[in-house]
């Protein structure tokens, strides 16, 4: 059954947020370490969806989380009314900058390659009027 | 998040404790900027940091910029298992010295 609640769009909600998720990942049994990987992949998306797609643009809105547990798999989508914005549009950065003095490198990205490097399935749809950020994790088998 | 600045001879404790992330990060680093105007040799303690995300990250490459220009040091402790996924994922984690206990990272600094 799909699970529904809305978050303030502002940053003062990131708290709460990371801690649905993780009541959401306990009661799909994920482990400790991909627990976190969830939360923080789910915390870069909303900090981009509160900081630009609605403070930046003078929006004052919601975000909704919507969830679903299956015997296979923990679903998150984030759900918010900003101007379409896919965050896999822009270039990530790769091995090579991520080797790079950080005296020479380039901070954008490190939130959306986070994101994607820690969950299992990471999606994005603009469908009516709305961006969805999707997060899978998979539930390992016992 | 709450930071505690403490000055231990001529080095520099930043105690964090709560979660850095982008509500939070910009309080941490006023406060980092606080301790590198007072010494040029910071341990920055996030044993008590349970999560941080890449907001916090932007912070500890403020630092490190900011301490490599003055030629300082920074140690950072109590870095928990999850945070140092990040920083090694991220490719942060091969530029910091990362100790368990504060009084390790004030010895390491006191070292020279």
């Amino acid at each position: 059954m799909m699970e529904s609640k809305s978050f303030p769009g502002n940053v003062d909600s990131l708290d709460s947020l990371r801690e649905y998720v993780g009541e959401r990942a306990q009661q799909a049994g994920l482990a400790k370490k991909p627990t976190y990987a969830l939360k923080l992949a789910v915390d870069e998306i909303a900090t981009n969806i509160i900081l630009y797609g609605y403070q930046e643009a003078g929006l004052v809105a919601d975000f909704t989380v919507l969830s679903e547990i299956t015997e296979q798999a923990l679903m998150v989508i984030l759900e918010d009314i900003a101007a379409p914005f896919d965050p896999l549009a822009r270039e990530l950065p790769d091995s090579g900058d991520l080797t790079k003095s950080l005296e020479d490198r380039e901070i954008g990205g490190l939130g959306i390659y986070l994101t994607i490097n820690g969950v299992d399935e990471f999606s994005y749809e603009y469908l009516n009027g709305k961006n969805r950020n999707k997060f899978v994790m998979k539930i390992a088998s016992t | 998040m709450k930071v505690t600045i403490t000055d231990q001879d001529e080095i520099t404790v930043v105690e964090v404790s709560g979660d850095i992330d982008s509500k939070t990060a910009p309080e941490f680093e006023r406060n980092a900027k606080v301790a590198m105007d007072k010494s040029k040799h910071i341990v920055i303690d996030l044993t008590d940091v349970g999560f941080m995300s890449s907001a916090g990250l932007r912070v500890l490459l403020m630092v490190y910029r900011n301490i490599r220009s003055q030629e300082g040091k920074v140690v950072l402790v109590g870095v928990s298992e999850e945070i140092q996924d990040v920083m090694s994922t991220t490719g942060f984690i091969n530029f910091f010295t990362i100790v368990e206990k504060p009084e390790d990272g004030v010895a390491f600094l006191k070292q020279d």
